[in-house]
């Protein structure tokens, strides 16, 4: 019987034992040199050139940098963005020039985060940045479409 | 074949025997040998502006008479430069490659960096080049000219004049082709810019052209502006619908939308060319308003329903109809649609009631010309009209009724000399200034309806000119017994001019194109007989041309959309009602059903209120339709059925030339094609027809009627084939 519980409880006192080792050591550590992050409260920093969620920039007057062109499209390995221009016109001027997006999407599921899209966008529109959280409860909800992808409006101060 | 005589040359150390004369560019084009150009193309003349780009330079050796070689000292435009014994061309060179770059280097001083936005990027000659050819970078850092953008020179055309290179290709095409001499350069060196006289609207039946023509994206499309850059479009090679002549086209669709549509290379039928009711009126098929479900009346109003539904109801009524049934329209759709219709009206319907006619006239003009030279409409084909000595355009507003004919006939003309003559009623030719008139050589200017006094005018004239031939007396009895100053006095036109015109005609070559002025005339017939009769009398029998307008009229006659004729114009013994009849029958309440194919028909036909009351008098009303037209409106049933981007099929076209046309998209699976309707409804009416899919048609047509027998779906090829001729029938 006592052979029976000390082979019981024995190992369940010595992982214990160990847990709470931890568990204090980690209380008293200092923050860096812990592995373990409490997402989604807290996030890991990402590499500088990390390349994940694509945002489609804006000038600092608040004007689009994305002129429509399609070159984005043109280059995607993936096939999955589709671009629709219009024309600017004085009352409604969206980007610099005479071309704008009207239609802007990008299908998530299909993007392979290759970067060539920004890598042929002629004005630096479309950036992939580090917002890597892009699982959605449905494959419609994963193509982004413009008003999903384009930063707001910086209010300068 | 003329004779033509060859000399060697030598590209790049490549020996090749080369027609004389022929320009180094082409020649080199035989071996494969790129040579870069702008400014050039093989069907604008090189006068009045040619070779200015300097793009095509390549470097010549000479043969002297002594047989040594001698080098130019500097390098030559290949594109002018003709083909001659010995010469030796070289176009890779290192001082070449420096000579190109330069001239690159020069034309984007003022072009802009556009290509982001600019419609022809990705497709662009000037891109292009510059890629293979020109400088990385430029030495230009002074500030470049500058113009306001997107200058609206049509309803069609944009134009982008910091983007033009100058390179004449636009106003040359106005002058050589399409002959309204709409554009020219206005200023000199780098103010130089194309504009029309006065920047009054470019105003041109063939404006669209220049687009394609254009190097750079300076003459741009208006509807076509910013919707779409080429790698995003998908292409399917397509017929155009908007007129019988069945230009060969590009519809660039993206996802279910028609974008633009592009002239596609057929030598024997538009060349390249396309007009603007084509290039800019194909909208329709990705338009809003097209149907997409069956509309049923129910409480007099058209409501959507199943297509179970409407055929069950279709099915049952044709029944009770019990062969009171006729068929009407079938000029738009596709000879697979044009022959199953038939073979569902005659033998499964048991009606003989099918007519797709809808002008005023139904004497059978058509017939008369089957029996007398053999060919229903034209007798000769497209790209023999260039090489005509001497063409009668007679009653005709050509250029609107046969564009591409036009630009042929006006080819000859312009690159080949030929002569002339156009007969045209008084009040047609002062409205229309860029008629056949501006290059006729004899203009007979006669009063409205007096084409066949005028005719006859002509015939005599022949007949009195001693030159000719007079065994033809039986031609005589068409004449009336008038004389040449009877026929002037009675047309208004002068004696001598109708004499000039005779003579002018009396040539070898020479062919007569009988327009709507004619084929509408109560005279149709008789004017036609006279107009044979010219024809037989010069020696030219058989070159009369009486050209269909319709998309595919000239298909709804060779596959028996006709109360006298079956497929093949194989005669019926007891011909059925032609359209007038039918819509009479339809007032009088002694037809059961009208079926109307795909044509807008209280529109089309000539007496729209016999067709509106005829609509409203009938029982039972189907039409197919692509939308709600005014006469879908008014039917029983509408049935959606597919554009010509929606299915694969064939189309005849003037010339009798049956050509393929692709599918492109569907836009919805509730829109069937024509020929489906009919092959579901005879099955549900008890005699199957079990076809797969257009080709399956195609076969059978083959197989059955003789005519079509070289025109299987694997032998039409890109550029089609011509309907065999008719059997028998030839005076
Ligand atoms: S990252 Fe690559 S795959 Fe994703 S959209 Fe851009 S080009 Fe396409
Ligand atoms: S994101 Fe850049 S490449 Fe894509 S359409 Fe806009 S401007 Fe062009
Ligand atoms: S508009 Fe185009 S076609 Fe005309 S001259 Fe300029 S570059 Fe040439
Ligand atoms: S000529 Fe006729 S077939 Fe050709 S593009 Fe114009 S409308 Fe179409
Ligand atoms: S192509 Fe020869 S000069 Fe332009």
């Amino acid at each position: 019987m006592a052979e029976t519980l000390n082979r019981t409880f024995t190992p369940i006192a010595q992982g214990m034992a160990l847990t709470l080792k931890h568990y204090v050591k980690m209380l008293t550590a200092r923050k860096e040199n812990i592995a373990t992050f409490q997402y989604p409260e807290e996030r890991r920093e990402q590499f500088p050139r990390t390349r994940w969620r694509h945002v489609l920039t804006r000038y600092d007057n608040g004007l689009e940098k994305c002129i429509g062109c399609s070159l984005c499209a043109g280059a995607c390995p993936a096939r999955c963005i589709y671009v629709e221009a219009k024309e600017n016109t004085d009352e409604n001027r969206v980007s610099p020039g005479e071309r704008f997006a009207i239609k802007y999407e990008i299908n998530m599921l299909r993007c392979i985060f290759c970067g060539y899209c920004q890598e042929a966008c002629p004005t630096g529109a479309i950036v992939l940045r580090k917002d890597f959280e892009l699982s959605e409860y449905s494959r419609q909800d994963a193509l982004y479409t413009k008003e999903m992808l384009l930063e707001p409006i910086l209010m300068k101060k | 074949m003329p004779d033509i005589e060859w000399v060697y040359i030598k590209i790049n150390g490549i020996a090749l025997k080369v027609p004389k004369g022929e320009m180094i560019i082409e020649s080199a084009k035989r071996i494969g040998v790129e040579i870069p150009f702008f400014c050039y193309h093989p069907r604008l003349s090189m006068k009045e502006g040619g070779a200015n780009c300097r793009m095509c330079l390549v470097e010549v050796a000479s043969r002297m008479p002594d047989g040594s070689l001698r080098k130019m000292p500097k390098p030559q435009t290949s594109c002018s430069l003709p083909a001659a014994e010995g010469m030796e061309i070289e176009t890779d060179t290192e001082a070449l490659n420096a000579d190109r770059r330069g001239v690159l280097e020069f034309l984007l001083i003022n072009h802009p960096l556009d290509c982001p936005i600019c419609d022809r990027g990705g497709e662009c000659p000037l891109q292009n080049n510059t890629m293979h050819y020109g400088p990385p970078t430029t030495r230009f850092i002074e500030e470049k000219r500058h113009f306001p953008k997107a200058y609206p020179l049509s309803q069609y055309v944009v134009f982008d004049r910091e983007r033009c290179i100058h390179c004449a290709r636009c106003t040359r095409f106005t002058r050589d082709i399409s002959g309204d001499e709409e554009l020219n350069f206005l200023w000199r060196g780098a103010d130089m810019e194309v504009a029309t006289f006065d920047h009054t609207e470019y105003n041109s039946r063939f404006s669209g052209n220049v687009i394609e023509l254009c190097p750079v994206g300076a003459l741009l499309s208006r509807p076509y502006r910013f919707k779409a850059r080429p790698w995003d479009l998908q292409s399917a090679k397509s017929i155009c619908t908007q007129c019988s002549n069945g230009c060969n086209i590009k519809l660039d669709y993206r996802l279910d939308r028609i974008h633009r549509v592009n002239a596609r290379l057929n030598e024997d039928v538009n060349e390249e060319w396309t007009c603007d009711k084509g290039k800019f009126g194909m909208d329709y098929i990705s338009d809003e308003s097209r149907l997409k479900t069956p509309m049923i009346r129910r409480n007099g109003e058209l409501s959507p329903a199943s297509w179970e539904e409407v055929l069950y109801l279709i099915a049952s009524e044709l029944k009770n109809a019990e062969g009171e049934v006729a068929g009407v329209g079938g000029a738009y759709s596709s000879n697979e649609d044009i022959y199953v219709f038939q073979k569902f009206m005659r033998e499964t319907l048991r009606s003989k009631h099918i007519d797709h006619r809808m002008g005023p006239n139904f004497q059978s003009y058509n017939s008369g010309l089957l029996k007398r030279f053999g060919c229903p409409a034209m007798g000769n084909p497209i790209a023999e009209l260039e090489d005509m000595k001497s063409t009668l355009i007679f009653g005709s507003n050509f250029v609107d009724e046969q564009p591409i004919l036009y630009l042929r006939v006006r080819k000859g003309w312009r690159f080949k000399r030929n002569k002339v003559v156009e007969a045209a009623p008084q009040g047609l030719i002062s409205e229309e200034i860029r008629h056949v008139t501006q290059f006729a050589e004899v203009s007979l200017n006669y009063k409205n309806g007096t084409e066949l006094p005028l005719a006859q005018g002509l015939l005599a004239a022949l007949f009195e000119d001693k030159g000719r031939p007079l065994g033809e007396q039986k031609l005589l009895s068409h004449l009336s017994g008038k004389n040449v100053a009877q026929c002037a006095s009675e047309t208004g036109v002068d004696e001598k001019d109708i004499r000039k015109a005779a003579e002018l005609l009396a040539t070898d070559k020479m062919c007569i194109f009988a327009g709507e002025y004619v084929t509408h005339s109560p005279d149709a017939t008789a004017i036609l007989e006279v107009l044979g009769d010219i024809a037989v009398l010069t020696g030219n029998a058989g070159n009369l041309n009486v050209p269909v307008s319709r998309n595919n009229e000239q298909g709804a006659m060779e596959l028996g959309i006709l109360p006298d004729m079956l497929p093949g114009y194989v005669e019926e013994q007891n011909p059925g009602m032609n359209t007038e009849e039918i819509l009479s029958a339809c007032v009088k309440e002694d037809l059961k059903a009208l079926w109307v194919m795909n044509t807008d028909l209280v529109k089309e036909y000539h007496n729209s209120d016999l067709a509106n009351s005829a609509m409203d008098a009938c029982p039972f009303v189907v039409v197919t339709a692509l939308a709600i037209t005014d006469t879908a409106a008014k039917a029983n049933v509408v049935l959606p059925v597919h554009s010509v981007a929606e299915k694969w099929g064939t189309f005849t076209n003037v010339e009798r030339r049956v050509q393929a046309f692709c599918k492109a998209f569907e836009i919805s699976p509730d829109i069937h094609a024509e020929w489906k309707v009919f092959s579901d409804l005879s099955s549900m009416l008890g005699s199957p027809m079990t076809y797969a899919d257009g080709k399956d048609i195609l076969n059978e047509i083959v197989k059955s009627v003789p005519t079509f027998a070289k025109c299987g779906p694997n032998t039409l090829g890109d550029e089609g084939v011509i309907l065999n001729p008719v059997a028998g029938g030839k005076e």
